[in-house]
């Protein structure tokens, strides 16, 4: 199609149409207009405009009743011109404006309108709009003065009136889109931005319209959802556009007091001028709070998440324009923002981030002492509602409810003072914190759970521990979601950062110590408040205004510190273990303080409760896990300068870490690691040995107090568990403490002591296991070699036996007395025996013993008194350090063997007449005892013990035979199987004589029996075979006479045959036992057999000439 | 009722040896640590840090023989010290130095601490018992001229020397020293003369040690006997026997007055320090911890008297630091 870019050319082309079109006013003319308007440039047109325009303005003005269809026709074919040209002349604008608004209104001769159709209505408005965007800059300004009002007016209650009741979706949106460019606040680029008079104007001008238009978008906005939520979100930005125009604080701090008169003939239309002084933009306000809080109930919650961000948008502009006229609507505006922090929609939720973050970024609250205000009042029903909300609501409500609390705190940011400052606001809030965060204690496996000592190993247990304590999960009454507690610490934390740190220490503090219900949770909140103040784990909309002081931050923690510490909230009672409490009584009865600080204080000692449910003790045991976390955070919280508190700080923890309940040793374990990674520690044993001065130093002072022995020696126990050997020459003095005071109080605190004798041996003999293996091994080298040459001279070869024979007719020669001549061959079998002995005992003597031997003698010393103790736990506490102190001082013989001696009555005692379960752990001790001590015990063992051992061994044989599958769970079985266990190993270590092996097997021998319960059979075959390498033949002897499977026919006519009782026999009880053994035996001879070639060369190489 | 006696506030180890000597420097404004000052039997000194309670530095001057007195000159940057190797050394410890700058040949063989007057500022005086068996010297520092010889007469038989206590009655009055001797007896005198003004026996064994209160004219001396004597100065410079107090056990080895002069603590044999009240002797408290002999007692020159601290040190090698009657 041709285009028509000159005047003149366009003109031909128009000229008949328009014609046309005046002559008869015809869709087909009007469609011709169309077709051919088309064609013609926009330049061209541009100069036609007002040709082109007056047959359709003529159309539209025909009097009487038109066709609708040709009106729409000819309105939008206006539209079109419009739309490609500018309007630059005030009354054409004008003149089309009103036009096109009557267009819309129905003739009002009719009493009862005929409903325009839709069609024609969106036409118009559409027309309208493009007027609106193709008035000329200046040009349009003409519809903005006082004397356009009324026509203003007019179209403005058109539009209003077709957003309000059209059910067209698309009308209601042009009608909003159109009332939006109308009151100058179109979304496109192309408008000229107004200036601050102009806006001042426009201002003045559109109050008039501002109720109307108020309630009516408030209705659309509040209307029926099915009306889709594009109208809502254009009447909502609608809303508020026009309100931040109208109620700008920027415009409203110009008014000025009166109103200005005007000139006499404007007096009409000055009527219908709004003056918006302050007593109007009051009036206004109201009735824009109510409009508002409506809306914003009403879309803050609806379902389509555009509307909820467009409301965002409705809160941040008004914020931003009119926080001071529109102040007694935020309450409303700001609950709906905060509470759109954690929308479901993530858009929703990154711009309400935004939003906020604006607003805290220009300071708003933190200028406006009113909005400020507003937000604190807001917080206020909201604390006091917190404990109700928290009961009721489900977890979503509660997540909701509580985003609210923090994001009128972070709103307020550093004007939290304000809030703290006013007692009723703290006390409200600190109580609904009270209230929330009150823990569940009614889990009973908290209080049952108990360290196990001595199971784990020291690294190993710490990893574990410090995890565990760290993932150690609280239980709170009324809310069981992580993010509920989440957000909660964050509430805590922001008070921290904002708040002043001093009142809110000393509130809470106030709390902590006003009752024991609320102790826990002020706990709680004051190391949240402490991490906060420090900016650690905070997330904040703006930097607080004063950085902090880091001496406040410390003289807080230190505070905070020593209130922890102290007795009466430190020892609380965690257990009904009856030795403890009666501890934990006597601290609180003492009144005595001794803490490593020193510091004297007053303590108030609650009234030791009689009676103690586990309710109390699950209780106390969380408020001592609590505080641990806190000593933790604090450490975290000062870094380095934390190792200044350490004096006082470390010793309370390590108490801690050796406490009884599992909870708790496990929590004091994260607070150690945690101390560790905050003073920069390596690991904790660096802790510790670094710290070991302070430590030792309390440890040697509360040793002075009787009621803190316990305490102390936790703490030793601790020390030792977390170190290595390197501590001992750091801890030596303090255990040398320990052993002193226990000599003063053998009594009463035998059971407390022992428990640190234990941990210290345990302690010497993992760290010096080496030195005592290596030596164990070297004494252990030389007998194995000789038990092997010795056993190697058994095997049966004819000179052998020959030689066999000799030696026994010359030994019964000598036992005869008949002494021959010394030969050779005495000296032969001396000297290596007699090698190695001297070599030892001579070293050792002279050389004075290394010091952690000299303290297993120590204990031994202290053991030897304690073996006879009256309580029956003491005393098989005592048998196992006993053991442990065999093992430690087993490497230096001339220490150990007069020791032995010394123990040996008290042990003796203990084995022959005292309660089973002690000589369970008695001969426990005297097989330890053997191993280490050998031969040397010998005779002792030979005539003190192996008769009553025996004895009781075949007086129990009948019980056990008969007894059914039961009795496996006795202390009888027990003690039977530990001995036949036992003795086998026993008799080799001690190498017993004859008749003690002989006494040895009959005993066995009976449990060899198929009637006896099967684990004391097996033991007893264990004791025939330790009895095999002591002595082949005799047990060879022993067994075949019970049971023999082969006929041995002697190799030489003149030799009798042989004769064993145990040949043909009927197969018996004993049988299968009896031929298993013999089995065994048969191999080890084959063995040592095959071996006795190869060693016999090896022993010649290393034996020395 | 009583109270029980307290326990030490904090005890200082790892000297690893019996610690003879101690001295308090904790008068100094806020970044100034408060330090104590220790010597031992090994020979060397420690400083010890009392916020942390750590030994901030080891000076190691007497050649591994015993230290047995400390003393600061003007500021704690300046320290005397006394050693068995016959030395008096002064050191400088401004800026973390630890250097020696100068030292005193005695001579003495025996354990006479000696004693330290400041006469002016910037002068100091220090008596000191001198190479000939019962003399005592007076040096000025730190010109190191001797001020004079104090001999006692021909056939006095007084032993050797003791303990010293240099003092004056007020500032710029003529300094006047007093000495325990050997055969148990207190003799005050004259520096400027070389004269004894007055003689006291005031036990039967040699004099352990002594302190004198120059304002109420009172001295206080014990011995390795059950008895504490105090003896008072009267305006014709005579030693008078005020009164003597009977002990339980015997051995006194240390005794210093509070600088306050309201209770005085001794050092005993028997392993524990005692506390009097100096007005009339009223036994105030047994401070029991230590497991040896405690060989020296120190108040500290704390401003602030609600701070003010007790040492002792020990043959055990500790140091037990107690806070006690700083109320009153």
């Amino acid at each position: 199609m041709a285009v028509f870019d000159t005047p003149q050319e366009a003109f031909g082309a128009l000229r008949p149409a328009c014609v046309q079109l005046t002559r008869a006013q015809t869709m087909e003319n009007v469609a011709r207009l169309q077709a051919h308007l088309a064609a013609v440039s926009a330049s061209a047109l541009q100069e036609l405009q007002e040709y082109v325009l007056f047959p359709l303005r003529f159309a539209l003005k025909v009097p009487g009743p038109k066709q609708e269809r040709l009106v729409q026709s000819v309105v939008q074919c206006i539209s079109s011109v419009l739309a490609a040209t500018c309007v630059k002349k005030q009354d054409l604008l004008q003149e089309l404006f009103s036009e096109l608004c009557t267009c819309l209104s129905p003739p009002s001769s009719s009493s009862n309108p005929v409903p325009l159709s839709e069609e024609l209505k969106l036409a118009v408005i559409q027309a309208l709009h493009t007027l609106m965007h193709s008035a000329y800059g200046d040009v349009i300004w003409s519809l903005y003065q006082p004397s356009a009002l009324p026509l203003l007016g007019f179209a403005v209650s058109l539009l209003l009136g077709l957003a309000e009741q059209e059910k067209a979706k698309q009308i209601k949106i042009s009608a909003l889109k159109c009332l939006q460019v109308l009151v100058l606040q179109c979304d496109c680029q192309e408008h000229r931005h107004l200036d601050e008079d102009e806006a001042q104007q426009c201002g003045d001008l559109f109050a008039s319209f501002l109720p109307g238009i108020s309630i009516t978008l408030s209705r659309v906005i509040t209307g029926d959802i099915k009306q889709g939520h594009k109208s809502t979100v254009s009447a909502i930005r609608l809303f508020y556009l026009i309100v931040g125009l109208v109620m700008a604080d920027a415009q409203l701090a110009r008014i000025a007091k009166n109103k200005e008169k005007l000139p006499v003939e404007e007096s009409r239309i000055s009527e219908l001028m709004v003056h918006r002084g302050p007593d109007w933009s009051k009036s206004t306000a109201e009735k824009l709070s109510l409009l508002l809080r409506k809306m914003v109930e009403f879309s803050s919650v609806h379902p389509h998440w555009k509307v909820r961000l467009e409301l965002m948008e409705l809160v941040h502009h008004l914020l931003r324009n009119c926080s001071q006229s529109l102040v007694d609507s935020f309450s409303h505006l700001l609950k709906a923002l905060v509470g759109l922090v954690n929308d479901e929609n993530s858009e929703v939720q990154s711009r309400c981030k935004e939003v906020l973050q604006g607003i805290a970024e220009q300071r708003i609250v933190a200028q406006n002492r009113a909005l400020a205000d507003v937000l604190s009042e807001n917080l206020h029903s909201l604390a006091t509602a917190l404990p109700r909300l928290m009961n009721s609501l489900d977890d979503t409500g509660k997540v909701s409810t509580l985003s609210l609390l923090l994001g009128y705190l972070k709103l307020l940011g550093p004007k939290i003072n304000i809030v703290l400052n006013s007692i009723s606001h703290l006390h409200r809030l600190s109580k609904a914190l009270m209230q929330v965060l009150e823990l569940d204690v009614t889990d009973v496996k908290i209080v049952e759970d108990r360290r196990c000592e001595g199971v784990c190993g020291p690294s190993g247990s710490l990893q574990h521990g410090a995890q565990k304590g760290r993932c150690q999960k609280k239980y709170f009454r009324f809310f069981t979601e992580e993010k509920i507690f989440q957000l909660l610490q964050q509430v805590c934390r922001v008070l921290g950062y904002y708040g002043n740190l001093y009142l809110l220490v000393d509130h809470f503090m106030g709390l902590y110590g006003e009752s024991g219900m609320y102790r826990k949770q002020a706990a709680m909140v004051l190391n949240e408040l402490i991490a906060g103040a420090a900016g650690v784990g905070v997330d904040v909309l703006q930097e607080r205004e004063v950085s902090l002081n880091v001496d406040d931050l410390k003289g807080s923690i230190m505070s905070i510190l020593d209130e922890y510490t102290d007795q009466a909230n430190w020892y609380l009672i965690t257990s009904i273990d009856t030795e403890e409490i009666s501890h934990e009584h006597s601290v609180q009865h003492s009144g005595l303080t001794a803490r490593p600080g020193g510091a004297c204080s007053s303590v108030l000692l609650p009234s030791p409760e009689p009676h103690i449910t586990t309710r109390t003790m699950n209780s106390n045991i969380w408020q001592i896990c609590i505080q641990l976390e806190g000593v933790g955070c604090f450490a975290a919280v000062l870094g380095k300068e934390f190792r200044l508190l350490l004096l006082s700080a470390l010793y309370p923890v390590l108490e801690k870490a050796g406490d009884k309940t599992l909870l708790i040793s496990e929590t004091a374990l994260g607070t150690l690691v945690d101390i560790c990674k905050a003073c920069s520690y390596d690991s904790l044993q660096c802790l510790i040995n670094e710290n070991s001065d302070y430590l030792v130093n309390g440890i040697s002072l509360n040793l002075r107090q009787l009621a803190h022995q316990p305490h102390a020696s936790q703490v030793l126990d601790t020390m030792l568990r977390h170190s290595d050997a390197s501590l001992l020459p750091l801890v030596e003095d303090v255990i040398q403490d320990v052993l002193s005071a226990l000599d003063q109080s053998y009594n009463n605190q035998a059971s407390t002591f022992l428990r640190v004798l234990h941990s210290v041996m345990t302690a010497l003999v993992r760290w010096f296991e080496s030195s005592c293996g290596e030596e164990h091994q070297q004494r252990q080298t030389p007998e194995w070699w000789s038990g092997t040459l010795s056993q190697g001279q058994q095997v049966v070869t004819r000179q052998e036996v020959e030689q066999f024979f000799l030696d026994y007719v010359r030994q019964k020669q000598i036992a005869e007395g008949n002494l021959p001549d010394t030969g050779d061959e005495e000296a032969d079998e001396v000297l290596p025996l007699a090698e190695p002995e001297p070599n030892n005992s001579d070293t050792e003597g002279e050389t004075p013993l290394p010091s952690h031997a000299q303290l297993a003698k120590d204990v031994m010393e202290r053991c030897i008194h304690l073996l006879s103790d009256g309580n029956l736990r003491v005393r098989l506490k005592v048998l196992d350090v006993l053991e442990l102190c065999v093992t430690a001082l087993h490497p230096h013989g001339n220490h150990l063997l007069p020791m032995a001696h010394r123990v040996w009555p008290a042990l003796v005692t203990r084995l022959i007449s005292d309660d089973p379960l002690a000589v369970l752990r008695a001969f426990k001790v005297l097989c330890t005892l053997a191993q280490k001590c050998g031969d040397f015990l010998r005779q002792r063992f030979s005539k003190d013990v192996l008769p009553k051992l025996t004895s009781s061994l075949l007086s129990q044989a009948p019980a056990s035979a008969r007894a059914g599958p039961v009795y496996n769970h006795t202390l009888a079985f027990k003690l039977q199987l530990a001995v036949l266990q036992g003795l086998g190993s026993l008799c080799e270590k001690l190498d017993m004589g004859e008749s003690d092996l002989n006494k040895v097997a009959d005993a066995c021998l009976i449990y060899l029996s198929a009637k006896q319960p099967m684990k004391l059979q097996e033991a007893a075959q264990s004791v025939f075979l330790h009895l095999m390498h002591v002595d082949p033949d005799s047990t060879w002897l022993l067994l075949n006479e019970v049971c023999c499977p082969h006929q041995y026919e002697p190799p030489h006519i003149s030799l009798r045959p042989v004769k064993l009782s145990g040949m043909g026999r009927q197969r018996n009880e004993f049988t299968d036992n009896v031929l298993l053994l013999l089995e065994k035996l048969q191999q080890q001879e084959s063995v040592m057999q095959q071996e006795s070639v190869m060693p016999q060369a090896g022993t010649q190489e290393a034996s020395p000439p | 009722m009583a109270l029980p006696p307290p326990d030490p506030q904090f005890v200082l180890r790892g000297t690893s040896a019996a610690v003879h000597t101690l001295h308090f420097s904790c008068g100094g404004q806020e970044p100034d640590v408060p330090t104590l000052f220790s010597g031992s039997e090994n020979g060397f000194i420690h400083v010890w840090n009392l916020k942390t309670h750590r030994v901030n530095t080891e000076l190691d001057g007497h050649g591994r023989k015993s230290v047995y007195c400390v003393e600061t000159i003007g500021s704690k940057n300046r320290l005397l010290s006394q050693g068995r190797d016959q030395r008096i050394c002064l050191w400088d410890l401004a800026e973390g130095r630890t250097s020696v700058t100068d030292s005193v040949f005695t001579e003495n063989v025996g354990f006479c601490r000696c004693s330290l007057l400041k006469v002016a500022q910037g002068r100091w005086l220090v008596a000191m018992a001198a190479k000939a068996l019962e003399e005592v010297q007076v040096l000025e520092l730190p010109s190191k001229t001797s001020v004079c010889t104090l001999k006692p007469e021909v056939g006095a038989k007084l032993g050797m020397p003791m303990c010293l206590k240099l003092w004056q009655l007020n500032c710029g009055s003529q300094p006047l020293l007093l000495a325990g001797y050997e055969d148990g007896s207190v003799v005050l005198w004259n520096l400027s003369m070389g004269k004894v003004l007055s003689q006291l026996v005031c036990h039967q064994e040699p004099v352990m040690s002594l302190d004198f209160d120059s304002e109420k004219a009172k001295g206080i001396s014990g011995s390795s006997e059950k008895v504490l004597s105090i003896w008072s100065l009267n305006e014709q410079q005579n030693l008078q026997v005020y009164k003597t107090h009977k002990l339980v056990n015997a051995g006194i080895s240390d005794i210093t007055i509070r600088p306050d002069k309201k209770i005085l603590a001794t050092a005993g044999w028997d392993h524990r320090i005692r506390i009097f009240g100096w007005k009339k002797l009223k036994p105030l408290a047994v401070l029991n911890y230590h497991t040896a002999t405690v060989h020296c007692v120190s108040f500290s020159d704390h401003k602030n008297p609600s701070e003010r601290l007790l040492a002792a040190g020990s043959k055990d090698h500790r140091i037990s630091i107690w806070s006690i009657y700083t109320q009153t």
